[in-house]
């Protein structure tokens, strides 16, 4: 079934987005966009802000901190769920007190993708 | 892991050849362990006894758990105990040895006995160790020179020991070794810690190990040093430190993970401390460098 979400993975590593993308394409999401680091995903945003991001938290040029921050100013609707490796989890209660919709845990197991998309998806229909 | 070390006690006391311990090392997945080792390894049964009850075998339809019964070498719970260990691996190179005539039931007991003497092992530490205690097994194999702060050092190892294991390669084999004069890394992947006790790690890998790295990691057969090699190699370093990092958290020392560094030959970085750790996969090899940044 086709999800009418629009996603955005960002990530500096090709192979995290490759896989969570792989993972988005099987669960039905088409509209999947890619972002190398914070910046490039603050200005993908701007442009034409998703549903949802998928934001790294250790990146170079821009963190996914600081994208956060951004991005919550640009798009308040986004709903930004942080990915968080082991071992920066100590930045994901400043992630959720920036407004952070959720986390989830790399490396990424499909059905915390697919819980975490239906709580998005539970909200969008009560908006 | 116990497999490779013993396998390489066997192969350097001249006890097995080349040849014969790769052979066995590759029909282990398929090897199925005899409770006769078992029993032996297990100190239930002598390997006379267990040579007594195999002949006996030759002319009754029977177990050998059942004749071991019946003759009163094994009691009901030894040989339940006997039955859930018949997937422990140093057992299986045993068994692949002896098939293929390498060496005895005699000969494997013998050299057991001799790695744990020559090593200077307690029956305690002998027991973890063929039980897959890898923590006990590396803090008894690895030799370092004299190094500040060497448990955090041996608790790093370990780890990944653990990881490489879990993600990458279950046969691997770790050597200390003084670092060569003019070491040039092909490939360099990097990652810094930085908090209390700011440390640099590394895997200084040659294009073979990298691809071995990258394609288990990334669950797919990579050929080329790509984006998605590089990402995959990181990517495993940086979970490997992380866990470190949790497991340093919960001994009260925090650290924060930098972002990972991948170069192409490069000299070993300024930082690096006294030793490096050459990590053996099958079929490849690469160095661990882990040192404090003062």
């Amino acid at each position: 079934m086709t999800q009418r979400l629009k996603i955005m993975v960002c990530d500096d590593s090709a192979l995290v987005r490759k896989k969570l993308k792989t993972v988005l394409e099987e669960q039905g999401y088409t509209d999947v966009r890619e972002a190398e680091n914070g910046e490039i995903a603050v200005d993908a945003v701007k442009a034409d802000p998703p549903h949802v991001i998928f934001m790294d938290i250790v990146m170079p040029v821009k963190t996914g901190i600081e994208a956060l921050k951004d991005i919550r100013a640009i798009a308040p609707d986004t709903k930004v769920i942080m990915a968080s490796s082991v071992g920066t989890q100590s930045n994901l209660l400043e992630a959720i007190k920036l407004g952070a919709f959720d986390f989830v845990q790399k490396p990424f197991a499909a059905e915390e993708i697919v819980r975490v998309l239906a709580k998005v998806t539970k909200e969008e229909d009560h908006a | 892991m116990f497999t490779q070390y013993f396998g390489h006690f066997l192969l350097n006391r001249g006890i097995v050849t080349a040849h014969q311990l790769q052979s066995a090392m590759d029909q282990l997945q398929s090897t199925h362990v005899k409770l006769g080792i078992l029993s032996v390894n297990a100190g239930y049964m002598t390997a006379e006894q267990a040579l007594e009850v195999h002949q006996a075998q030759a002319r009754v339809d029977k177990r050998f758990g059942e004749i071991a019964l019946e003759l009163g070498y094994l009691d009901e719970e030894q040989l339940q105990n006997l039955l859930s260990a018949q997937k422990e691996s140093h057992l299986l190179l045993g068994q692949a040895l002896i098939d293929q005539e390498a060496l005895t039931l005699n000969t494997f007991t013998a050299a057991l006995n001799e790695y744990k003497q020559e090593n200077y092992l307690s029956d305690e530490q002998f027991a973890a160790i063929k039980n897959g205690d890898i923590d006990v097994l590396l803090a008894t194999m690895l030799k370092f020179e004299d190094i500040p702060n060497i448990d955090l050092h041996r608790q790093y190892i370990s780890l990944l020991a653990k990881n490489l294991i879990r993600f990458i390669d279950p046969n691997i084999y770790f050597e200390v070794n003084a670092i060569p004069r003019d070491y040039q890394c092909e490939w360099l992947v990097s990652q810094q810690m930085t908090g209390q006790v700011p440390l640099a790690s590394g895997f200084s890998l040659g294009e073979m190990a990298f691809l071995q790295i990258a394609s288990a990691y990334a669950e797919e057969q990579l050929t080329e040093l790509d984006a998605i090699a590089r990402d995959a190699v990181g990517e495993f370093l940086n979970l490997h430190n992380g866990l470190f990092l949790v497991n340093m958290s919960g001994q009260g020392l925090e650290l924060e993970l930098q972002p990972q560094v991948i170069e192409e030959q490069v000299p070993l970085p300024p930082t690096v401390g006294s030793y490096l750790l050459t990590v053996y996969m099958s079929g490849s090899s690469f160095d661990l460098i882990l040192s404090e940044i003062s």
